[in-house]
């Protein structure tokens, strides 16, 4: 207990320090998520609404799979996209393993189907009521969307939020592309890790602080979103 | 707007739900339409609007084919209506906006049909505070503000008090009257489709049974199904 108190303390003297370490390690770890998310949500959202309103033959069989999706285990999809970009692989060719660009690839396999999961469920509940509102007003095909993305904006915001939080959360997966390589591709969880095994628990409790708030300040958002609507 | 049906048909999983051999609306009409649950009342009027597709037949609207013109031009009433997550303003400004009218003039059209139905005080109001009688209100205003050549009303006052009920029926007479539409409303209630229609359809298994100026189909129905329906009488 002393030793977590005493971590606790130092922590703290460190992140008001300023440690230029721990800031890059934050910086990279956002940076990273906030890439994957947002390419995630540009292909999630589309995905999620038309799935939602849509009937076709394979419909069942996509949800299945990708409501499977959305359970992935990130070590399986870091070892998949690290053979798939490794030397010998097939896009070994990109020379991007061990870089912020393979941990992002991760993360957005990882990330998008948690978004278009969220988004169908709200748009399979609402949307075909928002698209036969907006026929019948006269809207046209791209009106319709957009009346669907703002009527149905707390589903894909929620959605988004979990999303991220999956993103800046996840070891597994970045670990394995990104190797962990201190001021290239160290983040957050996989620095606590690594100290955690060398024993620096001050550094480890430092930077789970910063997690944990970054988790705080985007579930307190979600929660005033929810709240207003 | 004149409605030209003919041998509209409609199946779900091969079941026949609609079989209109031939039915002409003509422009300016007020139709109601009545019938038994399961008819096809709320199929026919969904068809028409375009949004279910016909197994096969043709509607022609003003000897057109239906288009994304004609769809600019009608919009339908649901029995249950979807209000946006925004002002009743908002609501009854979005056929406006979607149309590209210009922001004073949105402004001022909706004030106007507000004031139309009555509704003016619930102008800033959210539209989910709203009682169902005051929605279904903002959802006739949202369908007249564009003034639409063909108005479509799916039950519209099912599930409202009596005092709302007359307030959108004199509303709906009023804008027929005043603007010469074609509408078309489904009724469960007898006495709405006497009060506002001039003629009405009986519908039943999917076909028009009979259609009459509204005086003679209640005082002298020429199908015994109908004479039931209207007497309250079970049909089989």
């Amino acid at each position: 207990m002393e030793a977590i108190l005493e971590g606790f303390k130092n922590a703290i003297y460190l992140l008001l320090s300023f440690d230029k370490e721990i800031y890059s390690i934050v910086g990279l770890s956002l940076y990273v998520s906030l890439a994957s998310t947002l390419i995630s949500s540009l292909l999630a959202i589309p995905f999620g609404i038309i799935l939602g309103i849509k009937s076709f033959k394979v419909k069942k069989i996509i949800v299945r799979g990708l409501y499977t999706m959305m359970s992935l285990p990130p070590v399986i999809v870091g070892l998949v996209i690290y053979l798939l970009i490794s030397r010998s692989g097939p896009l070994g060719r990109l020379g991007i393993t061990y870089t912020p660009i393979a941990m992002i690839i991760a993360q957005i396999c990882l990330v998008t189907p948690i978004i278009a999961g969220g988004i169908y469920n709200g748009t399979k509940e609402k949307g075909e009521e928002i698209k036969n509102l907006a026929y019948t007003l006269g809207a046209n095909k791209i009106q319709t969307l957009f009346l669907l993305i703002k009527e149905l904006r707390v589903y894909i915001f929620s959605s988004i939020v979990t999303g991220y939080g999956r993103a800046i959360s996840e070891v597994g997966a970045v670990m394995i592309v990104g190797g962990n390589i201190k001021g290239h591709t160290r983040v957050m969880t996989t620095t606590i890790a690594m100290l955690r095994n060398m024993g620096d628990y001050e550094m480890a409790i430092a930077i789970g602080i910063v997690l944990l708030s970054l988790s705080f300040i985007i579930n307190s958002l979600l929660y005033k979103l929810q709240q207003e609507d | 707007m004149n409605l030209n049906i003919n041998n509209l048909q409609k199946y779900y999983e091969g079941q026949p739900v609609l079989n209109i051999e031939n039915l002409t609306i003509q422009a300016g009409s007020l139709l109601g339409i009545i019938g038994p649950n399961g008819a096809g009342k709320s199929t026919l009027i969904k068809t028409i609007a375009g949004l279910i597709k016909a197994s096969s037949g043709s509607i022609y609207y003003d000897n057109n084919k239906f288009s994304s013109k004609i769809q600019k031009h009608m919009t339908l009433v649901f029995q249950k209506p979807y209000l946006l997550r925004s002002t009743v303003f908002n609501n009854i400004a979005y056929p406006l906006k979607i149309r590209n009218v210009e922001r004073k003039e949105i402004e001022k059209r909706v004030i106007e049909v507000m004031d139309f139905i009555g509704i003016e005080s619930l102008k800033n109001q959210k539209a989910w505070t709203l009682s169902g009688g005051e929605a279904q209100k903002v959802a006739l205003a949202r369908a007249i503000v564009i003034k639409p050549s063909l108005l479509l009303l799916d039950e519209p006052t099912a599930n409202i008090d009596p005092n709302s009920i007359l307030v959108m029926e004199e509303a709906i007479k009023k804008f027929h009257k005043e603007n010469n539409s074609t509408v078309i409303i489904i009724t469960h209630n007898l006495g709405q489709s006497k009060r506002l229609c001039k003629e009405v359809a009986f519908m039943n298994k999917g076909k028009i049974i009979e259609i009459e100026k509204t005086d003679r189909l209640f005082n002298s129905p020429k199908h015994s199904t109908t004479k039931k329906f209207i007497e309250g009488e079970i049909i089989i």
